[in-house]
């Protein structure tokens, strides 16, 4: 019963759509933010919540890549490989992180604390390379700086060289951010 | 798209039509002999232009429009074969074979694909795509179904399908992009229908039947169309064949009272007939017990001896037939007439007995006539239906796609009054799309029914002119309805009065409401009545006489209407006309060249209750099979052993047949010619697809040949002469085919029964009777049709055995968790008539307090139920029971098993 805690937040975002169905998306966003990822069990609950079949939200869950349909690490550590940043050395970034973590793209380490993959443009393209992690982004890498975000994370699970995302208006004045 | 829509002029290559508004240009341009290409288009399916193959010209609009989703207008000038149209078709299949491999010679759709037909028409040899082609790995969807979507070209057909049609939602459409692909979900096993749709309706060969994977190219199948045997729907199939081979069965589009639509019993089951355990030869009991394989004339000449002898010395009423509703109309016909005449008895009785009897007699009663006088087609135009006790998706599959359709697109208001959960899974659940769902006490139609005519006649909703024309019938159950109080309805049905009144609103107010009534009802105590107070409810409201209103008892049995009507049981002569009947009995005497018997009749309880007190010295049992069709407290086995001489003809050994002194060899109904007719009474022609395994022949053959034997020859050079003589001793069987009108309300029947017919037994079926409680904290244990089976015939065919191949007890999470069990698990039925051990399938449909049991697989269970015969109409009543459930000593079992580790 993942949604069972959260009946306040699903009530309201049934309430903001007219067709049921279209609250699908902000409950894939609440599951995957509860567990890291989408399980099976939440989209059975997500599909009776909106009178919808499992393979109705599965099929709608397999469409975004930004939600994970299996269990990733605590720190999912998205790189951006578009042009911007690939131009600047996204892939000798990628090949780093590969090497340091000892994982494939789509992997996650034995320890269960980062999964890598690559994104398409984060829209930081004047700062990079750059990478989001979780929430964070993380800007004009270097391995140096890499190095100390992951050992940062997972000693303290944090970092200070973490900044954003910015959201206008801030967050907390009036954005709902699901 | 209404009948009386406006018609429209458009030109459409130099072609001048007209066509109603609101057409589509496709099938405006399909109507002049145009095919305009297409993938994702298809008639049964709302418009979804996804895949751009349709693309056509239209003047005055810039762009090229796809013909699939564009409705016609007046004037509209439209392009199919100009050179930018046949350029842009190119691009689309140039993209489509961009990802599509080279499977054609080893594809099942090969010879009959889109992609290949309009490769052949449209595409360069040449492609400009270098890259890779996307590779999936073959799938099984499940048991039966199997996915190459390499081959997919996207077109949602089978998702579309799934959802509109069959209302179960099973498919997806995993991913984006090339790699998208159609899949359950998550990997999970495929649950759902099992219709064979989806691999109906894709237009390649990503979606095909694993029971006939590379086995043939289509050129080389011949076809056959026939009528499945398997239910009352009666849908038209296509047979296939391989020289003597059984390949594969579909149905085409527009095909039959299904339209092309089938159930998983019609699409995967077609091998019941061809299992190996077929008596392929006349069998006769030897002296050691055993059987011994004779010859046609051997086993004739025994039978008709035998015959001669009993009749001789004990009468002819010392012989009684049985016969099963699997049968056509003509063995049926024949079969009474053989009774009748060769034999001279009316001890004569069929699977109608089951429950479809209870509601012909009721029909016959209050309207005049035992058929439908309703068809698919007012379900399309219907403001309501009711369906109560139906468990229509299960029991009749294609009259639920047209109830679904009903709902979903011409927006009928649905009610249902169903033991079960509105709960929505992959497989369809008719209680998802009603109204008002009425959820009734397993077993508590009696209350419910009487609660709605209750509420109509308590809420207003009485039509002004019934009440001035029929006061003293309106007065006396509105007498009898206020005896019952509202809380001993809820007590007994689970309904409360709001729900109730609401539902008997929504059915009263309606202008066109058709009610369909199924086995909860027919196979109940009482049934005959139940049919009979929903027919009140019809008079009170209006619906009786109103066009396009109506009520149908659903057959279950592929011929349960034709049974009846053949005069194939205990009531009834041809027609159905009563014993009595002076007509009837002078029209038969002609035909016949010989008086009926005026001997009793006796019905299937009768039979077996008279064989075991040894006044029935012999039976004929034509494919029925008692032994394992009724409850061991039945005492069948011991009527079956107690006679000097049983004669079974069937398809199988089955332990009615094992009994037998004589087994005739019978063929399946994929092997003969003749009529069966569906549920909503259309006689519709069965096609012999195969020949007859071994020595078996039809039935009709056999009983000829006795008669000849017993020097009272009844022949016929072939089946449609037995169906000539059908259609001149029953007035009026001539309004047959697809095409027939439903028969009217007959006035004087109706005006005689709300005037004095009512009387007779108003009184009694407007009380509640004190039902049986179930003991404290007992389950009610019932046995249920499964939708993957018919009968236990169904259960030879190795396609539905993939799909369901045992019985398991169904109970939902809630039961489950109270009883401490779970999925898989093994656990222990227990009341006073014995105990079996069974495993456990959660199921989220069955209502608390309750377990569902398939009635195919029943022989482990059939000690836990008892009979009980419906004393006026002999229908035997014995699918419900009360068990306690304990686990099966899980926790010895796993010490056990943690040792041998
Ligand atoms: S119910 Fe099953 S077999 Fe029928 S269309 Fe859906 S997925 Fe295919
Ligand atoms: S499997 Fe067939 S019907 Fe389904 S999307 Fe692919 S091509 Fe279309
Ligand atoms: S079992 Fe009934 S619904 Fe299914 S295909 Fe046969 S006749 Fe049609
Ligand atoms: S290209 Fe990397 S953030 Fe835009
Ligand atoms: S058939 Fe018209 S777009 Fe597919």
């Amino acid at each position: 019963m993942i949604f069972h805690k959260h009946q306040a937040t699903v009530n309201d975002i049934l309430s903001r759509y007219p067709v049921k169905r279209s609250a699908m998306l902000p409950l894939l966003n609440l599951a995957q933010k509860e567990e890291g990822y989408v399980s099976q069990a939440a989209i059975r609950e997500i599909a009776g919540i909106l009178d919808l079949t499992p393979p109705q939200v599965f099929e709608t869950a397999t469409f975004y890549t930004m939600l994970n349909l299996k269990p990733i690490g605590k720190f999912h550590v998205q790189v951006c490989r578009s042009l911007m940043c690939a131009l600047v050395g996204a892939d000798p970034l990628v090949d780093w992180l590969r090497k340091h973590l000892g994982i494939g793209l789509g992997q996650t380490t034995e320890d269960k604390m980062f999964t890598l993959s690559t994104v398409e443009c984060l829209g930081s393209c004047g700062t990079g390379p750059m990478m989001q992690i979780n929430d964070d982004y993380y800007e004009r890498l270097t391995e140096d700086k890499v190095g100390r975000i992951l050992k940062d994370l997972r000693e303290t699970g944090d970092c200070s060289l973490k900044s954003g995302p910015f959201l206008v208006p801030e967050r907390g004045e009036g954005v709902v951010s699901l | 798209m209404s009948n009386t829509s406006t018609m429209v002029t458009l030109t459409i290559d130099g072609i001048r039509t007209e066509v109603p508004e609101g057409t589509l240009v496709i099938e405006a341009a399909r109507q002049v002999g145009i095919m305009v290409p297409h993938f994702c288009y298809h008639p049964k399916l709302e418009p979804d232009a996804n895949c751009r193959m349709c693309l056509v010209e239209i003047e005055k609009i810039p762009k090229l429009q796809t013909s699939c989703s564009t409705r016609v207008a007046e004037g509209m000038v439209v392009r199919s074969s100009v050179p930018h149209v046949e350029s842009a078709r190119k691009s689309v299949l140039e993209l489509l074979l961009g990802n599509h491999p080279l499977d054609c010679p080893v594809c099942d759709q090969g010879g009959r694909c889109d992609l290949q037909d309009f490769s052949h028409e449209y595409t360069p040899t040449v492609s400009r795509f270098k890259e890779l082609k996307r590779v999936f790995p073959k799938q099984y969807l499940g048991p039966v179904i199997e996915t190459q979507m390499n081959r997919c070209v996207s077109c949602m057909r089978c998702v579309r399908y799934c959802d509109e049609v069959m209302d179960a939602q099973a498919l997806a459409a995993e991913g984006r992009g090339t790699i998208t692909q159609i899949t359950h979900w998550a990997g999970n096993e495929l649950e759902c229908d099992m219709c064979g749709g989806c691999i109906q309706i894709c237009p390649v060969g990503a979606i095909t039947s694993r029971l006939s994977m590379y086995d043939y190219r289509p050129w080389m199948l011949k076809r056959t169309e026939t009528i499945c045997s398997y239910c009352g729907d009666g849908c038209q199939i296509t047979v296939q064949r391989k020289d003597d081979q059984l390949i594969e069965v579909n149905s085409a589009l527009g095909a039959g009272r299904n339209n092309g639509d089938l159930c998983v019993r019609g699409y995967f089951g077609y091998h019941a007939a061809e299992h190996p355990d077929r008596v392929q030869q006349p069998l006769v009991r030897q002296a050691d017990g055993s059987f011994a394989e004779v010859t046609w004339e051997e086993a004739l000449d025994r039978v008709a001896r035998q015959f001669t002898r009993i009749k001789a010395t004990h009468g002819s009423d010392a012989i009684g037939g049985l016969i099963t509703t699997r049968c056509t109309n003509e063995d049926l016909y024949l079969f009474q007439k053989f009774m009748r005449v060769v034999i001279g008895t009316n001890q004569i009785d069929s699977g109608a007995r089951y429950g479809h009897i209870n509601g012909v007699r009721a029909l016959r009663r209050v309207q005049g006539t035992h058929r439908w006088t309703i068809r698919y087609e007012d379900l399309a135009q219907a403001d309501a239906i009711m369906l109560v006790g139906t468990n229509v998706n299960e029991s009749n599959p294609i009259t639920a796609l047209h109830v679904k359709q009903a709902v979903k697109r011409k927006g009928a208001q649905l009610v249902t009054l169903e033991s079960l959960l509105p709960v929505r899974s992959t497989v369809s659940n008719i209680t998802t799309l009603s109204k008002h769902h009425l959820e009734v006490k397993s077993g508590q139609f009696s209350a419910a029914i009487l609660g709605l005519v209750k509420a109509v006649v308590e809420s207003n909703l009485v039509q002004e002119d019934v009440a001035r024309e029929a006061p003293e019938f309106v007065q006396t159950i509105r007498t009898n309805v206020a005896k019952v109080s509202w809380d001993a309805i809820r007590e007994q049905s689970g309904l409360s009065q709001t729900d109730v009144e609401t539902a008997a609103r929504t059915y009263s107010q309606a202008e066109r409401a058709v009610v369909l009534v199924g086995r909860e009802v027919l196979r109940s105590l009482g049934g005959e009545g139940l049919v009979t107070n929903l027919m009140d409810l019809q008079i009170l409201t209006g619906h009786l006489r109103r066009s396009g209103s109506g009520l149908g008892c659903l057959a279950e049995g592929s011929n349960d209407q034709g049974a009846v009507e053949m005069g194939a049981v205990a009531e009834y002569f041809p027609g159905p006309a009563g014993l009595h009947d002076e007509e009837s009995q002078k029209t038969l005497t002609r035909t016949w060249g010989q008086a009926v018997p005026a001997g009793a009749p006796a019905t299937l309880p009768e039979v077996l209750t008279r064989a075991r007190t040894g006044d029935i010295k012999s039976l004929f049992i034509v494919g029925d099979n008692p032994v394992e069709s009724l409850p061991g407290d039945a005492g069948v086995t011991e009527a079956l052993d107690a006679l000097e001489f049983l004669v079974c003809q069937d398809l199988f050994l089955t332990e009615t047949a094992k009994r037998a002194h004589v087994v005739f060899p019978a063929c399946s109904a994929m092997e003969k010619d003749g009529t069966f007719t569906n549920t909503e009474g259309h006689v519709q022609s069965v096609r012999q697809a195969t020949e007859p395994l071994g020595e078996s022949r039809p039935d009709w053959e056999m009983f000829s040949a006795l008669s000849v034997l017993m020097d009272h020859p009844i022949e016929y050079n072939e089946v449609k002469e037995i169906f000539k003589e059908i259609r001149g001793v029953i007035p009026g069987y001539g309004l047959l085919g697809p095409a027939s009108t439903p028969p009217k309300v007959d006035e004087k029947t109706v005006a005689q029964y709300v005037t004095s017919g009512f009387k007779e037994d108003v009184d009694q079926r407007y009380t509640l009777d004190a039902s049986p409680a179930a003991p404290e904290g007992a389950l009610t244990l019932r046995l249920v049709q499964s939708l993957y089976h018919s009968g236990k015939y169904s259960t030879r065919a190795k396609g539905l055995m993939e799909i369901e191949g045992e019985g398991r007890l169904h109970v939902n999470a809630r039961e489950a968790g109270r009883l401490g069990i779970e999925e898989g698990q093994t656990v222990r039925l227990a009341n006073d008539g014995g105990q079996a051990t069974v495993s456990v399938k959660l199921n989220d449909r069955v209502p608390d307090a309750v377990a569902w049991f398939p009635e195919h697989f029943d022989e482990p269970v059939r000690a836990l139920f008892s009979l009980k015969v419906d004393p006026h109409t002999h229908v035997p009543v014995w699918k419900t029971a009360h068990v306690t459930v304990t686990k099966w000593s899980s926790t010895n079992r796993s010490i056990e098993e943690r040792s041998r580790v």
